[in-house]
């Protein structure tokens, strides 16, 4: 059941209005709204292939939508855009790694490439935070699934961010994972970020989300 | 307790009869299907025999000076090493023991008799190496223009040294020693040295056209030495770990996959994946600079991590320099453009990794197109560095001022460096396009075409050069690898 929503005179970061999106001729999305607010997150709720993913990926422009806007800023999101991906962490599940940097070098990698400052001492704070200390030096290959999650995971926290977007973002973390998430997230809304997850947790959900918008109710 | 091999017989005598069960097509419906490979393969067969022999006969009549003899002669023994590497290489790769990951799962686990589960694959596979090597040796003694009677006994040589090696690398695979991947690095080393002596037209007399004799004596030896030996092989089966067999054979079904499906950067892909899945762990070495300078640092890191594929682009510097000596003329600018490809294509790894996905391309915060420039500048410096280094050798074969040498092997570099990137970035075939009925099945138009990326910018960069190895060949060159570059580094 969705929570009711809370008013927010903030203008939004992230507005989608109207999204469809098809595959040929199976309409997977029917004219999604949604909005998302700084400090506030929105949780995607439904049964597996309602859509969740697909909305995430048309919302962060990694794939096109058949009809409808999706706008950060007031401004049409499309990730070619170097201020969309300065300003949009993701964690799909697609995620792909250098097979020859170690874990600490692809951290540092990001955080230098966005130009973060002190870029050794947050990325040294954010793998103690995720566990990853003692995998420090091991390459992606020899990772647990786990571990490559909080990996992913870790990726959106050594940089500048002002939307997050998870994709299921608690998959394969064990309970110690979890709560840090969920910690994690909650620090990250009182910091003053948007978070637009997916996920199946309902724990994760109910601790998190401001709103959550049930994908099932709109099946079309 | 272990069963005997009378019941691992009969479980795979059961699993058999399942099979046969569930077959729906016949030996020769399948092959009546298949009749364009099969008619393929026959008209391709035919004509690299054709080949084979014309080149014979032209090495025999064209080839009259002293070192393009001796260069000539040292080549069928060089060739013929060179098979010998390739198949211990690639038995090393894959096990050489394996079992598909279904038997690993269900048979190995069981308490079954090994030896009884992989004897077959042991005989298989050393008549599948004794064949290629034979087959490979004798292209190299046919092309070299051995006597009829010396490919014969060359041809025998290296069937029976593969199947030596394939004995002992069974024997090392039980063990767990280093013996096998010493001796390729060994055989490489000396297939090398062999290379640098031909190239410096100082061949020994052990690299001349052998005798019938000593290859006879050589046969006998090594046939009695591959039996012993896999009488060996045969008795440490058992003791090879069930980690080592399923090794292999989770290695080859996406090895096949990606060959069938003619997609090369899959291939290597999976290799490069297994290599450093193999390595674990490395030093870490923290970040400099910020931005696309980050991604240059990284590259340079990259580089030194990866000294085998410096070490393998420095030792390829021989062909050039063989192609040379060999009297090529102005084709030797092909050897140049072609080496350094395929030698050079290993420095371009980051730029594939952010080619299959876009999940780590949408992760900086730069334009895709300065994302790929910071990845390529220091792999195609490295390239072009590399080509330079050609440059004797260049001048050896096309002549002309040393300036003008050096932009002829400069541009050989670019096109060597711009047909990695057009490897490294090309998309696997894409399925959504309309399919074409062919006997083996739907394919996708861009199947076919998928297997040329890369080759195509070698070939269009190398052609000004063929025709006019010249600087005004080379600012033909330069200027379509330019082209080609911008267009590749600048694509969504």
């Amino acid at each position: 059941m969705s929570k009711p929503a809370k008013p927010s005179k903030t203008p939004p970061l992230l507005r989608v209005r109207g999204l469809t999106k098809k595959f040929g001729d199976i309409e997977v999305l029917s004219g999604v709204d949604l909005t998302v607010t700084a400090g506030r997150a929105l949780a995607l709720r439904g049964r597996n292939g309602a859509g969740k993913s697909t909305l995430l990926r048309c919302v962060t422009g990694v794939d096109a939508p058949t009809a409808g806007s999706v706008e950060l800023d007031g401004e049409p999101v499309d990730e070619r855009s170097v201020a969309v991906r300065r300003d949009l962490a993701i964690v799909l599940d697609d995620m792909d790694f250098f097979p020859d940097l170690s874990v600490i070098e692809h951290l540092d990698l990001f955080a230098r490439a966005h130009g973060v400052p002190d870029a050794e001492a947050l990325v040294d704070a954010v793998v103690e935070e995720v566990r990853l200390t003692a995998q420090a030096a091991q390459l992606p290959g020899t990772l647990s699934s786990g571990q490559k999650r909080r990996l992913a995971l870790a990726s959106a926290f050594v940089r500048p961010r002002r939307l997050l977007v998870l994709d299921e973002p608690e998959a394969r973390l064990d309970q110690a994972g979890l709560e840090w998430l969920t910690e994690r997230l909650l620090k990250e809304k009182a910091d003053g970020l948007g978070i637009l997850l997916a996920s199946h947790d309902p724990d994760l959900v109910k601790a998190v989300a401001d709103r959550v918008l049930d994908l099932d109710e709109l099946s079309p | 307790m272990s069963a005997s091999a009378a019941e691992v017989r009969a479980l795979r005598s059961q699993i058999r009869t399942w099979r046969r069960g569930r077959v729906d097509t016949s030996l020769m419906e399948a092959l009546s299907d298949a009749y364009v490979v099969v008619f393929s393969a026959l008209v391709l067969g035919a004509m690299a025999v054709n080949v084979i022999l014309n080149v014979h006969v032209i090495t025999s009549g064209g080839c009259s000076s002293v070192s393009c003899l001796d260069a000539r002669d040292a080549l069928g023994w060089l060739f013929g090493l060179g098979a010998i590497t390739v198949v211990l290489a690639t038995a090393r790769l894959l096990g050489p023991m394996l079992v598909t990951p279904a038997v690993g799962t269900w048979l190995l686990t069981a308490p079954l008799d090994r030896t009884a589960l992989v004897r077959g694959r042991l005989l298989g596979t050393s008549v599948v190496a004794a064949l290629v090597g034979a087959a490979l040796a004798a292209t190299g003694a046919a092309l070299s223009a051995y006597p009829v009677d010396v490919i014969g006994w060359l041809t025998l040589l290296a069937g029976s040294v593969c199947v030596l090696l394939v004995a002992i690398a069974t024997v090392d695979q039980a063990r767990g020693g280093p013996v096998v991947r010493l001796l390729v690095w060994s055989l490489g080393v000396v297939l090398w040295l062999g290379l640098v002596l031909v190239a410096r037209d100082d061949v020994p007399a052990l690299l001349r056209v052998p005798a019938v004799a000593p290859l006879r004596v050589g046969v006998v030896v090594t046939a009695v030495a591959g039996v012993v030996l896999l009488v060996l092989a045969y008795r440490s089966l058992h003791l090879i770990r069930r980690e080592r067999l399923v090794s292999g054979g989770n290695l080859l079904p996406g090895i096949s996959g990606a060959l069938a499906s003619l997609d090369l950067t899959l291939f290597y892909d999976i290799l490069v994946a297994r290599h450093w899945r193999a390595r674990s762990s490395v030093r870490v070495v923290r970040g400099r600079g910020s931005g696309a300078g980050a991604l240059v640092w990284r590259e340079v890191v990259r580089l030194r991590r990866t000294p085998q594929v410096l070490i393998g682009l420095a030792a390829a510097l021989v062909l050039p320099y063989l192609a040379t000596a060999l009297g090529l003329g102005h084709v030797m600018v092909v050897a140049v453009t072609l080496t350094g490809f395929g030698a050079g294509v290993g420095l371009f790894t980051s730029l594939r990794v952010l080619s299959r996905t876009a999940s780590l391309l949408r992760c900086f915060p730069l334009p895709a197109s300065t994302v790929r420039l910071a990845c390529l500048g220091v792999p195609c410096l490295a390239l072009l560095l590399w080509s330079l280094a050609t440059t004797p050798a260049v001048h050896g074969a096309v002549g002309g001022s040393w300036a003008s040498c050096v932009a002829v092997a400069l541009a050989c570099g670019a096109a060597s460096a711009t047909a990695a990137v057009r490897w490294m970035t090309s998309h696997p075939p894409d399925y959504r396009l309309p399919l074409i009925t062919s006997p083996m099945g739907a394919v996708p138009t861009s199947l076919y075409v998928s297997v040329l990326r890369g080759f195509d910018v070698l070939l269009l960069g190398t052609v000004p050069l063929l025709i006019s190895p010249t600087p005004t060949g080379a600012a033909w060159t330069a200027g379509l690898m330019a082209a080609v570059l911008a267009f590749l580094v600048s694509r969504p």
